[in-house]
Formats: structure tokens, sequence, C-alpha cells
């Protein structure tokens, strides 16, 4: 949250996702370049290492794009999505050092400046590559709290979504460059697979999300039936829908709304729970207090609050929002 | 593409990044804290980590830091 900003907020959670991902991409690499000698003992070590790392890169962007989706099927998956953007970024200099490797390898010989003949070269899947490259550079270097606070949600969000176009162009990189070379059909269906994955994780967690949405109903005055208090789960919330997302918590025989997107990184506040008296984001753990929807001081976060109403054991929402931050009498649950 | 357009357009990138490299480093000590006030204690590590982003987006970061001046 945005006291005062640190390099990396490090507790124990990141230092095992980041070391996860380390001894991962290095027990990787060192199985990659094993098989790769015994199989081709004719291959360069600079050509295996390319290879190695543009497969690596591919498959840490397929994780990454995973991880939203299968979060919002199943909440147990949370904590890959806690730390995604440390896998982002090294997903980053993975792709950077392939890109280096093989700058070096096909384009650094020549008279020409390398970068010129990357371009002019005729061979148009690098031009794919390298324009992915820039995009993820781009998300890498914003990564960082700072410039979601400086650049504005809407259009951090925005650029990082740009992780979507950068895959298509990578799909392109390789379509045109390894499986335009290869003979063998693994790497064409792996990728395929890999496509039709994500897509459709994607579509099953867009169409669960909108048969939630679907189940809102409304009373007479227009304010939205969140159903039962006794149905609901104490320090949890439930999701209603009014156009935005409403997240109304029940806590200490109190109920509150507010709205479901996290200043943060809109991360879904009704999943997150009620913990010290505080909502708190399942993303990165942003908090705010329930009753106002600011964040505690010396934070400065605000979120939209909601009127809440308990009828014959029914909860109700108003779905006019307050200004962000503004005080609203919990209803007693 | 075209040899000339290609050798113009990195030979006009790398005085961008050039410039940005000289913006970026008074924008870090100084600037950076006036912009937003979080920033304002902030260590050397943070500065190291938001540098890349200052290179490549200075013309905003800069206007960003003259608007801050002008609004005080």
């Amino acid at each position: 949250m945005s006291a005062s900003y640190t390099s990396v907020g490090w507790n124990r959670a990141k230092k095992a996702y980041d070391t996860t991902i380390a001894t991962g991409l290095v027990v990787y690499l060192l199985f990659f370049l094993g098989i790769g000698l015994a199989v081709h003992p004719e291959a360069t070590i600079e050509t295996l290492l390319i290879r190695a790392l543009a497969l690596a890169a591919f498959l840490m962007l397929h994780v990454i794009l995973s991880i939203g989706p299968v979060c919002r099927m199943n909440p147990k998956y949370l904590p890959l999505l806690y730390n995604r953007r440390h896998l982002g970024v090294t997903m980053f200099l993975v792709a950077l050092a392939h890109a280096v490797f093989a700058i070096v390898q096909f384009h650094a010989l020549g008279n020409a400046n390398p970068l010129v003949s990357l371009l002019t070269s005729g061979a148009g899947f690098q031009t794919f590559g390298a324009a992915a490259l820039v995009l993820f550079f781009f998300m890498a270097a914003t990564s960082h709290d700072f410039w979601l606070a400086n650049l504005g949600p809407r259009f951090w969000k925005t650029l990082h979504m740009g992780v979507y176009f950068a895959y298509a162009l990578i799909v392109v990189h390789v379509a045109l460059g390894a499986l335009h070379a290869e003979a063998h059909p693994v790497l064409a269906i792996a990728t395929g697979a890999g496509m039709a994955w994500l897509l459709a994780l994607h579509v099953v967690a867009a169409f669960r999300e909108r048969a939630g949405d679907r189940d809102t109903r409304r009373a007479e005055d227009g304010w939205i039936d969140a159903g039962l208090v006794d149905s609901m789960e104490d320090g949890r919330a439930r999701i209603v829908c009014a156009g935005e997302r409403i997240a109304v918590f029940r806590y200490d025989g109190k109920l509150s709304a507010v709205s479901n997107v996290c200043r943060h990184q809109n991360g879904p506040l009704g999943e997150g729970r009620v913990i010290d008296g505080c909502i708190t984001c399942p993303w990165h753990g942003y908090q705010y207090l329930p009753g106002n929807g600011r964040s505690p001081a010396p934070f400065t976060e605000k979120v939209a609050t909601y009127d809440v109403r308990v009828v014959g054991g029914r909860v109700y929402v108003n779905p006019q929002a307050h200004e962000p931050g503004t005080n609203v009498e919990p209803a007693h649950a | 593409m075209n040899f000339d357009v290609v050798h113009g357009a990195l030979y006009a990138l790398a005085i961008y990044l050039a410039i940005g490299s000289i913006v970026a480093v008074p924008f870090l000590i100084f600037g950076i804290g006036r912009i937003d006030p979080a920033a304002k204690a902030a260590p050397l590590t943070f500065r190291a980590l938001v540098l890349p982003g200052v290179v490549a987006m200075w013309p905003l970061m800069l206007q960003r830091w003259l608007m801050s001046g002008r609004t005080r």
C-alpha cells in the first residue's frame, strides 16, 4: 500500500514464490541443456540456450495467462496470483536473454549493426518477436506500484492487458519461426494445445462470472436482493451485480457493502476476507474499513460504499454508489 | 524493411533513450518525490527499479515534474 514505496515488500510468501521460480528455471535449463546435448551432440551451447530460453519464456507466458482465470474459478490457486508480477518480470528477462543470444548468434557477426540486420534480414518472424519483447519490457518496467499510482489504474490495466496482444505476436513469431523450420509436428501440436487451453480457460471463467451476475434480483424500489443473512458466512462477502459488482460483507454481526474493485490492481475484494476488522483483497492484501471503504491510516486508498438494509431476514443493497470513502452506517445482521 | 528507414529509426531511438537517461538522474533524485510523496523517502533500490520505466517514458515524467512545480 502507498505510504512509502520500497523496492520489493519482501515476506515469506514472496521469498518462497521467487525461490520456486528461480529454482525451477535453473533446473529446467540444466535439464534442457543436458537432454539437448545428449540427443544433438553436434549442437552448440548457444543454439541450445536460444531454444531453451525461448521455450521457457513461452511456457511461463502460458502459466501467467492461466493464473487469472484459474483463480477466478477456484480461489485455492490465489497464492499463484499473489506475486504474478515477479513471474512476469522473470519471463521478460528470459525472453530478453533469448533475444540477446539470438541476435549475437545470427546478426552480430557481419558488418551491419546487429539491430539493423535483425529488422532488415527479411525474416519477418523476428519482427513479431521484437515487437512482443518491447511490450513485455513496458509491462515489466511499469510493474511496480509506483507506476500503477502515477499512470492511473485504467491506463496501467490497459497497458498490462497488452499481454494478450503480445501473446498473439509470440504465437506468430513461433509459427513463422520455429514451426516453419521444424519438420516434426509435436511443436505445432503443443502450440495449438496451449492456445486451446488458454481460450477454454478464459471462456469458462467468463461464463461462470456472467452466470453469477445474472442471478442478481431486485426489490420493487430497485435495491438489489443479496439473499438471506443466515446464508452469508461471517467475515466473507456475497458479490452482487448492478452494472458494477458490489461486495456485501458480513462481519461482527454487521453488514456493509463496498465496490468489488480494489484500487490497487482491480482485484476482487468480495473474494477476500475481513481480517483484523478490514476487508482484505485476496490478490495483494490491500485493506479497507468496511464502514467507509477507506484504507486504514497511513494509507490513502478509497473505494465506493453502498447503503445496506435487512428486511425479513434478507439483505438488500442500494445500487447507487456513495463517493469513495463515504461513511455508511452498517446494517445489523 | 528499408535499410535507411530502420537505420534512421534506431538512431532516433538511441537519441530518445540517451535523453531519457540524462533526464532520469535528476528526476529520480529530486523529481520523483515531487510527483508522488510516497516516493520521497523511498530507498535507492526502489529508484533503480523504476529507472527503466523513467528512461522509456521520460517525456511523461518530465511533464509531471514540471506540472508539479506549477501547481505549488
